[in-house]
């Protein structure tokens, strides 16, 4: 029996399941219950369809602003309660806003779901949207980005990418967004949009962990139900002229010694199967010690102190990154060229044997450790429903992965990784700012 | 009107339906937690097997603990430290090199120590992450040249903490509460290091890596029936043997309690340790009440000790207790840094604290809150394999009853105020406290006596490890006709005099160290005209550069320049010459305050401005530089050492120095050049 058949035959075994069960409240609440009873912990989350792509290009920054405004109070809780609340009850939270979605989740002991239910669907119904809450997070927004984005080394590095590889789609703009927007809304712009997006039928609720199904479905139609259905939010597509010329920019950042090369390309959305080939593009380019990038220009050649790939996919495009830099004396058009050889090399010959099956076992472990923990699995449900339409995916979807071959890897690199379909990012110290 | 009235109480009904509706709910009852029994049996060789089957993820690890009574190592101390180093490289089937690559294919973690091993990865590898691990720990290849190789890291290592007050306070705190011969308190040495022969870490794992009180606990996708064929094949190979096992002097508490000092001259905090030992499983059914009495005093940033000496006093960044179960005789302790200058008070809050939860009930609220941390973090760790697998191991090690995590949140919420009261009397022993206090004695015994006679507590007095000593003389007397200035024309003379010093116009230094590993290189010009920059580089990049040119300083970090103010460039100004000292002699600024020990020799301290110079007795040369800094808002000393001194050009220039950026940094110097490889452009 050769290495490959015994892997295609472990394959076969594989026994990772997350069962889940999903339905629909009559507000379009949509719900999936995953019970998990290897400890009383329960992870109660929602996850809205709205994210920074969502906004006014005029008004950047309001789905991240939400993220902070929601904690601000309810109509039963308090303002400045929420995190006593939850800490006095044992558990944790937090929420995080991406380009395509906003997030909100708690992490309680199993006794306190019904508290976790409560709170979710009072920051839905009832949220206190104020002036107070607003200047508060205002200042608090403003710190976020200062020690976040603009005081950190290579803050500004998506950013400034995406800047440059969106002309019309909403992309183009980052989730912390304008301060100067925000200080522009007005409180009714905020109330506005959460009245658009704030809506059971543009969410998600996600049970997981050891809860009594028939107690957790009757706490959720008790706490969600009485939530009136909105207007679900138009999306319009924006399509992107395709990028045919190589084409270079500049960003200056004054916390950076070391400049950085960016190299990137326009690829497809997560959902399709060549955003999945792209993510192993970048394990063979540079996945680890023995990668081709890493073990060429950092190991051999010391011509990068550091390199990296990795497909930035999300739910309309992706773009492919490759990013590294510069050992002295070698420069930036060193590390180009000897980025080219490689993805050269890689759309024209296939990878090893040996390579492939390192892939296999690498692609594998991510995936054991992506639905390691309760938290993990709640957000890949919510994000497998929401964004790329099938819950199923969160069992599935490594199948995608074991099918690509090793021709289709050469195809793909040769689909989008070409020189004319790329931006060359110059990521700079700041020439001027420093001088005294 | 009545109609009215109606409708108002319509409204009246039908809002407080809502509201109640809408109430805050109440928590269910505690949960119990569902923990998968594990499957049991015993080798013949004595090797008892738990795998608990868990099928969510299709990973497996594995978890091998060997629970044998502590025993001492007395003069050959390291020798198991040693061993655990040893394991792992290669088994007497396959060589390192294969050893360590095929765990990497197959994405897999293994890992030893002299007493245990563990490994995980993929399930479906878990035949053979077994195998591999079973062989490496019962076919080790032990060599004569891994020995000596991890022989003199581990020297290394002991080297890098002879000055460091944590390492010191930590071993003393050992001896003292356990006695030198005792397991928790013997300590290594190079000597005891140097003691340890190939023969006597082959004897080490013979007479304890053996099955008799091990324990390999199995997590994960795995089919019991099938693994415990594997186990057996590749465990029951595995020598039956038992391992010696000693009595042990068990540890005794003091009579009264009392400050044990160690006088660290180098110390810029003292470590405080208030210690006293008990005995206390984990069975026991105080074992609740400690952990929570633990927790309200010092369990965490809103334990007790933290809000009063940390929120309140601001004498420290934290302050801590701990309260531990063991089937052998364990420890409370409360401890903190804290600045020299607050030493004493410290330690009345340290009592104040303790004293007040043996008097006073805590309030409902602090308990409440201890149990809602307490269980929130129990339930939450649980899920983790890791956390299975000690539970597992624990119910079986500390003989534990089966249902003991079951039952911990329920017995968790059953404790009472009275309870916590009770075992912080029985438990924190504030009238038998072993206080150990290493420190600065110059700094610090001034108040510490007043402050400790006014609380009626003896002072005694230890070397740094653990030996009764004498009272530390901290104010030596200055010979006759020593003055600052005796001691600065001194210094002159020792390194080649002022006429050598006035023939250098430039001078440039190059130096090297490692910070976490990284190479690091540092850049020194100064010019006769009192310019001076100093820069730090790593993998060739500035990351610090500090410029006082002829009429304006700056520094820079990380490429952001921050000018000087005309204060700092005026205080920099002062000392930026090829030998500051000649200006001190100018300026007449110098005040002698006395000797001090650095690196336990004697020392002249001179003050001149905000800044102490330490001038070696004997040698006359400069020995250290001590300053103050700010660091979170609070006031540090910060002492750079210098040593080593080799003549150039007539001149005597250390070339090691010891700085401390926040964590410990020695620079080698590389390089020294005089009047050239200085230019006006290297400060600007």
């Amino acid at each position: 029996m050769t290495l490959s058949s015994i892997l295609l035959l472990s394959a076969g075994a594989f026994a990772q399941k997350v069962t889940f069960e999903e339905y629909d409240l009559n507000n379009g609440l949509h719900v999936i219950l995953h019970q998990d009873k290897s400890a009383p912990v329960v992870v109660t989350s929602v996850m809205y369809h709205v994210g920074a792509k969502d906004e006014n290009p005029e008004r950047t920054g309001f789905a991240h602003f939400f993220e902070h405004l929601l904690f601000e109070g309810t109509k039963n809780i308090n303002r400045g309660d929420w995190f006593k609340i939850v800490t006095a009850n044992g558990g944790q939270n937090n929420a995080n806003t991406s380009d395509d979605r906003t997030y909100y989740y708690e992490v309680f002991p199993s006794n306190n779901l019904e508290l976790a239910l409560w709170m979710e669907s009072e920051r839905l119904m009832h949220p206190v949207i104020n002036q107070i809450g607003v200047d508060t997070q205002n200042e608090v927004v403003k710190e976020e980005k200062r020690m976040r984005v603009d005081n950190q080394p290579y803050g500004n590095l998506i950013t400034s990418v995406k800047e440059n590889m969106f002309k019309k789609h909403p992309y183009r703009w980052a989730p912390i967004g304008s301060m100067d927007h925000l200080d522009a809304a007005t409180l009714e712009e905020f109330q506005a949009f959460n009245k658009k997006f704030y809506i059971p039928n543009n969410a998600v609720l996600v049970v997981a962990g050891d809860f009594d199904n028939a107690n957790a479905k009757k706490w959720i139609e008790n706490y969600f139900g009485a939530i009136p259905k909105g207007q679900k939010p138009t999306r319009t597509n924006i399509t992107e002229e395709p990028i045919t010329k190589e084409f270079h920019a500049t960003y200056e950042d004054p916390n950076v010694q070391i400049p950085m090369l960016v190299a990137s390309y326009r690829t497809p959305s997560m959902k399709t199967r060549d955003a999945r080939v792209l993510d192993m593009i970048s394990d063979v380019l540079t996945g680890g010690k023995s990668s081709v990038l890493y073990k060429k220009m950092v190991d051999v050649n010391k011509s990068a102190l550091q390199v990296g790939a990795f497909n930035f996919s999300q739910e309309d495009y992706g773009m492919y990154l490759i990013y590294g830099l510069p050992m002295a004396p070698k420069t930036a058009a060193d590390m180009t060229k000897e980025i080219d050889e490689e993805i050269t090399r890689i759309q024209t010959e296939l990878i090893s044997e040996k390579d492939f099956q390192k892939l296999q076992n690498k692609i594998e472990n991510r995936y054991v450790n992506q639905n390691a923990n309760l938290e993990g699995v709640a957000e890949n449900l919510a994000s497998f429903y929401l964004l790329y339409g099938d819950v199923n995916l969160i069992n599935e979807e490594i199948n995608i992965y074991r099918s690509i071959t090793r021709e289709e890897i050469r195809e793909v690199a040769k689909k989008y990784l070409n020189k004319n379909q790329r931006l060359i990012l110059d990521y700079a110290p700041a020439k001027d700012k420093a001088k005294n | 009107m009545k109609k009215y009235i109606f409708i108002a109480a319509c409204l009246c009904l039908s809002y407080s339906v809502t509201a109640q509706d809408r109430k805050q709910p109440q928590p269910g009852p505690a949960p119990t937690i569902n923990i998968g029994k594990p499957e049991t049996f015993t080798l013949k060789n004595g090797l008892k097997v738990m795998i608990v089957e868990n099928h969510k993820l299709p990973r497996v690890s594995y978890n091998l603990t060997i629970d044998n009574t502590p025993y001492a190592e007395g003069d050959k101390k390291g020798v198991s430290d040693l061993l655990s180093e040893m394991l792992g490289n290669g088994t007497q089937k396959i060589s390192k090199d294969a050893f360590t690559e095929e765990v990497d294919f197959l994405g897999a973690n293994i890992g030893y120590s002299s007493q245990g091993a563990y490994g995980s990865g993929l399930s479906k590898y878990a035949d053979r992450i077994l195998e591999l691990m079973a062989d490496g720990a019962l076919r080790p290849v032990l060599t004569q040249q891994e020995l000596d190789d991890n022989r003199n890291r581990f020297i290394e290592s002991l080297k890098s903490e002879e000055k460091n007050t944590s390492a010191i306070a930590s071993r003393v705190q050992d001896v003292l509460t356990f006695g030198k011969n005792h397991p928790s308190g013997e300590y290594t040495t190079e000597e005891t290091l140097k003691n340890v022969t190939l023969q006597d870490v082959k004897n080490n794992y013979n007479s304890y890596f053996v099955p008799s009180n091990a324990y390999l606990v199995v997590i994960g996708d795995v089919d019991a029936k099938k693994l415990k064929k594997k186990i057996e094949k590749e465990f029951g190979s595995w020598k039956k043997a038992v391992a010696p096992s000693v009595t042990i002097t068990e540890p005794k508490n003091v009579q009264y309690s009392q400050i044990n000092f160690i006088d660290v001259p180098n110390a810029v905090q003292s470590e405080i340790a208030l210690i006293n030992t008990y005995n206390l499983k984990m069975s026991d059914k105080d074992f609740f009440p400690t952990i929570l009495a633990n927790q309200i005093l010092g369990g965490g940033g809103e334990g007790r000790l933290f809000l009063n000496l940390r929120e309140k006093h601001g004498y420290t960044y934290g302050a801590y207790s701990s309260a531990s179960a063991s089937k052998y005789t364990t420890t409370f302790s409360a401890t903190s840094s804290v600045r020299n200058a607050v030493t004493d008070s410290a330690t009345v809050q340290f009592f104040h604290e303790i004293n007040k939860i043996r008097k006073e009930l805590v309030s409902a609220e602090d308990l409440k809150n201890a149990k809602a941390k307490y269980i929130g973090n129990f339930v939450m760790q649980i899920q983790k394999p890791a956390t299975v697998a000690r539970y597992a191991l624990n119910t079986q090690t500390q003989n534990l009853p089966a249902d003991f995590y079951e039952n911990y949140i329920k017995n968790i919420n059953a404790v009472t105020a009275a309870d916590i009261q009770h075992v912080a009397n029985k438990y924190f022993l504030a009238d038998q406290m072993r206080v150990v206090i290493a420190g600065k004695a110059s700094e610090v015994l001034p108040n510490l006596e007043k402050t400790a006679k006014q609380h009626n507590l003896p002072i005694l007095f230890f070397d740094k490890f653990g030996n009764p000593t004498e009272k530390p003389v901290v104010n030596k007397p200055i010979p006759a006709g020593v003055t600052a200035s005796t001691i600065i024309t001194d210094y002159i003379n020792a390194v080649g005099g002022e006429k050598k010093i006035k023939e250098i116009k430039t001078l440039k230094i190059v130096s090297s160290g490692t910070i976490q590993g990284q190479p690091i290189e540092s850049i020194q010009r100064k010019t006769a005209d009192g310019k001076e920059s100093v820069e730090m580089k790593m993998m060739g990049q500035t990351v610090m550069k500090q410029v006082v040119g002829a009429t304006s300083g700056y520094s820079e970090m990380q490429g952001q320049k921050q000018p000087m103010s005309a204060d700092e460039f005026k205080e920099a100004k002062a000392e930026a010459a090829i030998f500051a000292e000649l200006n001190f002699a100018k300026n007449n600024a110098a005040k002698i305050t006395g000797i001090e020990s650095i690196n336990d020799k004697d020392a002249y301290a001179v003050l001149v401005g905000e800044k102490t110079y330490y001038y070696d007795v004997q040698s006359k040369l400069k020995v250290a530089v001590k300053e103050v800094v700010e660091a979170q808002g609070q006031k540090m000393d910060n002492i750079t050492y210098y040593g080593n001194y080799k003549e150039v050009k007539g001149l005597k220039i250390p070339h090691e120095v010891d700085l401390n950026i926040g964590i410990p940094l020695k620079l080698m110097v590389t390089e020294v050049t005089t009047n050239s490889g200085v230019s006006d452009a290297d400060f600007k």
